[in-house]
């Protein structure tokens, strides 16, 4: 396994809160935010439940509104992502006092982001102003994010990066594959560094389409449970700072974990349901491993796609049978939708911070919600309390020292994170941790 | 370490598919492009937020250019820019001799990848979804329209159409997305990740959004790329899509190749405005030459520029500084190889570049560059007069974003 | 033309209408022909769907559930029973 991105930083935005802390607090507990809509309008649609982002914190707003000069004019979305890349930036070698790489720095800086809203809701707003629904002139400010790369770039002009920078729109995919492309550029040596990570906001149109399609759950989701019946939308952010060894190695970063690989694939079987035999999940599972150069039975756990509707849940075991075979029923798995629920294109890239912060803790948390597994489904949904990674009941998992790890570092696990969307694009990225430089603590 | 760079080997483009407010086909662009007029077209000003004395054109497609090549029932779920992108898929694939049941039928031994650009996405069914939403509520809106309403509804249906099970990647980076499209196409094939990969620009330009760009203040019914007093840019939409295929799989089944994709390139400027371009050309002039110097391309031996200026005061501003930085301080002379400004003519969005800069690849004539008549004293650039030009043999093709993206890429004159 | 034959025709309308059958007449919509599959007019789940929402625009009742009962819109006789049952206020499960 040959390890070419380490992960360095960390930053999150979600129904939590703003920060990875209160992710992670929140991930513990085994509860979910999803609940009551109180900020976002559900008036006159079919359901009523969100995972909203609270309010942020009177030190977030002010240190983003002093230093970031185009701070006013950007949307929900781009603030999430800006504030979740600041957290994450904080431990690179411009982050504590914010200070901008140089001309000779900024080039080996890349920003790969995926999303689906950016600015859409405020296009909304300015929809009902110049349709005449609501009072007041329309303000073309509300359109001036509104395009999908506004998260990624507001990113990049905040960091100061120079290298390349692209945002990626490919539905519930769009996190995975966003990682995927700073995993290649790191790779290449294209970048030294490479910001990984995705921003949304719930917006009306969403909302509205999912419940149009039946697919929305009137209650929290309940993923891989018998009586689930749709997934539940979110909002937020999520971003990985990851950097080649050699550079985290220069300047004695803190290595949290490992992107080891990453598969795409497509299912090119109907625009919006999965294959049934999750093949097109499959391949880009089995790409990932490849490409990561392991085999499944290293996998220790899978952060799922797990949106909670019947169709995906059920696709998505397919694909994991077919993948891991026999193991697949004792291989722990776990959705983080089912906590703060679907964040549609940035979701990957949220799942990629919770599942770090499971390796970094040892611990695959909890999905929310009570009811019986679904017997249709032949996997084992981490429910009710977190599953300590240590203490293994899968008899397959092959344990970090057995899977090449370096001799005297600690155990390290390996762990999976999947993302399918509408239109039959899937992602997959495999992960490694926690890490730590060899010879540090 | 460098910055952007990726040096190309034995990546060619066989095929090409493009829909156009000119047609359907390699050929009505080609037209088009040598008669060097606009392709301008009237909108539809009362079913936007028009303002008096704005812009009245458009580079819109005739849908009924669509017609032979997509059936009713096969287009009635499919949003315009997708019916944009699987005819052009279906032009491309015929243009490289190459029918969609054999990309189907090899699929399981090579997977076809498709990465895709739009700016705006399927714009009409967005608005009608939040047109349902308001006037009936949003129990009324349909299902189908949201399904077709996503950026990568284009993406998934080429996937659909021919099968491909590889990866199937949108890229949203308005101005620059079809650069980065092509960049991402190649380096799966250079890096050796595909075989075979499809390219898609596709872009949908609706009444509301043209009355928008307008009162942003970007549009002029005449743009006059690198013109002194050029005052905006013509909105268009369309679709484009290259096939791009490796080397040897090219040859051993007689493909022609029209052109090779020899650099990829992408940059970012950090001081740009969220809406607007940069004002100082350094960071991006840099990038430029780090970028070709690293991809082994030397300045001097490029013998064509498609640049990406459109009309837009400071966009073209920008590429003209950039290039000039370029050459100027890699070159004794400072002179620029000729210029072609092929936006003059297809306008801003749906692929209209893309497919001209590789016509420009393979030899095709261009006509006069649309609306020049002055130059301007601070970029001292001249472009294409439509004079007859030697083929080029190394091209530089340029998009910049608003916002600070930037993506260059190098195409050399193919064997067809 | 009677009750039913109009209930008929009404729902094929809706059908064409709201599925973009281009080009498609009623009469080119026989009443026992099946409406999904490859055999019938080939429509798919996403039609389901959006045939739930235009009758629930054009009868003015709501349809409960996430899923339609394939037989309810096996065919347009299936339809137009369909549609009676709701307007005469019974339980609808799709």
């Amino acid at each position: 396994m040959n390890v070419s991105a380490v992960i360095t930083g960390l930053g999150s935005v979600c129904a939590w809160g703003w920060g990875v802390e209160a992710l992670w607090r929140g991930l513990e507990t085994g509860e979910t935010r999803i609940g009551e809509a109180r900020r976002f309008n559900v008036e006159g649609q079919r359901t009523r439940v969100v995972a909203e982002v609270p309010k942020p914190p009177r030190a977030v707003v002010d240190a983003h509104s002093r230093h970031h000069r185009e701070w006013c004019r950007l949307s929900r979305a781009d603030r999430y992502g800006v504030a979740a890349a600041v957290e994450a930036w904080g431990d690179s070698p411009w982050g504590a006092g914010l200070g901008l790489p140089t001309a000779e720095e900024g080039p080996e800086i890349g920003v790969f982001f995926g999303g689906s809203t950016a600015g859409m809701a405020e296009a909304e707003r300015f929809y009902a102003r110049v349709t005449g629904r609501t009072a007041g002139p329309p303000k073309l400010n509300l359109l001036t994010s509104f395009q999908l790369n506004g998260p990624g770039d507001a990113v990049a002009r905040r960091l100061g990066a120079m290298g390349p920078v692209e945002t990626v729109s490919s539905a519930c995919a769009s996190g995975g594959l966003a990682i995927g492309a700073a995993l290649e550029a790191l790779r290449r040596g294209e970048v030294s560094v490479a910001v990984a990570g995705g921003a949304d906001s719930l917006t009306r149109l969403t909302y509205s389409g999912f419940n149009a399609l039946r697919a929305v759950d009137a209650a929290p989701c309940r993923p891989f449970r018998a009586d689930r019946e749709g997934l539940s939308l979110g909002e937020g952010a999520g971003v990985v700072v990851l950097e080649t060894p050699e550079h985290a190695r220069r300047r004695g970063a803190r290595v949290l974990a490992a992107v080891v690989g990453t598969g795409a694939s497509c299912d090119a079987h109907h625009m919006t349901a999965p294959h049934p035999e999750g093949l097109g999940a499959a391949a880009a599972i089995r790409r990932a491993l490849a490409d990561a150069g392991i085999a499944p039975t290293a996998v220790r756990f899978i952060n799922a796609h797990g949106t909670g509707t019947p169709l995906n849940d059920a696709s998505e075991t397919a694909a994991l049978v077919a993948v891991f075979g026999d193991r697949a029923g004792a291989l722990p798995v776990t959705s983080t939708k089912g906590s703060v629920g679907h964040l549609l294109g940035s979701s990957g890239a949220l799942e990629a911070v919770a599942t770090v912060l499971c390796l970094h803790h040892g611990q695959v948390h909890a999905t929310p919600g009570g009811g019986t597994v679904d017997p249709a489904l032949p996997v084992a949904p981490v429910l009710g309390a977190a599953l300590p990674l240590a203490a293994s009941s899968d008899p397959g998992a092959a344990r970090g020292s057995e899977s090449g790890s370096e001799p005297g570092s600690e155990t390290e696990w390996i762990a999976l994170s999947t993302s399918f969307a509408f239109g039959g694009s899937n992602a997959a990225v495999v992960f490694r941790g926690p890490s730590h430089p060899a010879g540090e603590r | 370490m460098s910055a952007g760079f990726a040096s190309l080997e034995g990546v060619a483009i066989t095929g090409l598919g493009v829909v156009t407010a000119a047609g359907c086909g390699r050929d009505t662009l080609a037209a088009a492009l040598v008669a060097g007029v606009p392709l301008a077209r009237p909108v539809d000003r009362s079913a936007g937020w028009h303002r008096p004395g704005g812009s009245h054109c458009a580079a819109t497609v005739d849908p009924k250019s669509l017609q032979p090549w997509l059936s009713p029932m096969a287009a009635r779920r499919m949003s315009p820019p997708s019916r944009f992108a699987v005819v052009a898929l279906r032009r491309a694939l015929e243009d490289a001799g190459l029918d969609a049941a054999t990309l189907r039928a090899g699929q399981a031994a090579r997977p076809t990848a498709v990465f895709a650009a739009t700016a705006c996405g399927p714009s009409s069914y967005t608005e009608r979804i939040l047109e349902q939403i308001q006037e009936e509520g949003p129990e009324a809106v349909s299902p189908s329209l949201f399904t077709e309403s996503v950026a990568n509804a284009p993406a998934a249906q080429i996937a659909l159409a021919c099968g491909a099970l590889g990866p199937n990647v949108t890229i949203t980076q308005r101005e620059v997305g079809p650069l980065l499209a092509l960049r991402r196409g190649a380096l799966e094939i250079a890096e050796g990740r595909a075989e075979q990969v499809l390219v898609a620009v596709v872009e949908e330009l609706t009444p509301m959004e043209h009355s928008v760009f307008d009162r942003f203040g970007c549009l002029a019914d005449a743009p006059r790329p690198f013109d002194r007093h050029r005052r905006g840019y013509l909105a268009a939409e369309g679709a484009a899509v290259l096939l791009l295929e490796r080397e040897d799989v090219a040859r051993a089944r007689g493909a022609s190749i029209k052109a090779w994709v020899r650099a990829a390139l992408a940059a970012f400027d950090p001081a740009a405005s969220l809406s607007d371009y940069s004002r100082d050309p350094t960071p991006l002039a840099a990038a430029l030459a780090r970028g070709l110097e690293r991809a082994g391309v030397e300045v001097a031996t490029v013998d064509r520029i498609v640049s990406g200026a459109s009309g837009m005061p400071t966009g073209d501003r920008l590429e003209g500084l950039v290039l000039r930085r370029v050459w100027g301080s890699a070159t004794p002379s400072g002179t620029l190889p000729p210029i072609l400004a092929p936006k003059g003519v297809v306008g801003e969005g749906g692929g209209g570049h893309l497919a001209a800069a590789l016509l420009a690849a393979e030899g095709y004539p261009f006509g006069p560059t649309a609306g020049f008549a002055t130059m301007d004293p601070e970029l001292m650039i001249t472009p294409h007069d439509g004079g007859s030009l030697p083929p080029a043999r190394r091209l530089l093709v340029s998009a910049l974003a608003v916002g600070g993206a930037a993506a260059w890429v190098v195409l050399e004159k193919g064997e067809g | 033309m009677n009750g039913e034959e109009n209930t008929r025709l009404r729902l094929k309308r809706v059908i064409i209408d709201s599925l973009n059958l281009e080009g498609m007449e009623p009469e080119d919509i026989a009443d026992d022909a099946p409406l999904f599959g490859d055999e019938g007019l080939g429509l798919d789940s996403v039609d389901a769907l959006e045939l739930m929402v235009a009758l629930e625009k054009e009868y003015g009742v709501k349809i409960e559930g996430g899923e339609v009962d394939p037989e309810a819109f096996a065919s347009v006789i299936a339809m137009a029973a369909f549609v009676d049952r709701l307007q005469a206020g019974g339980e609808a499960p799709a």
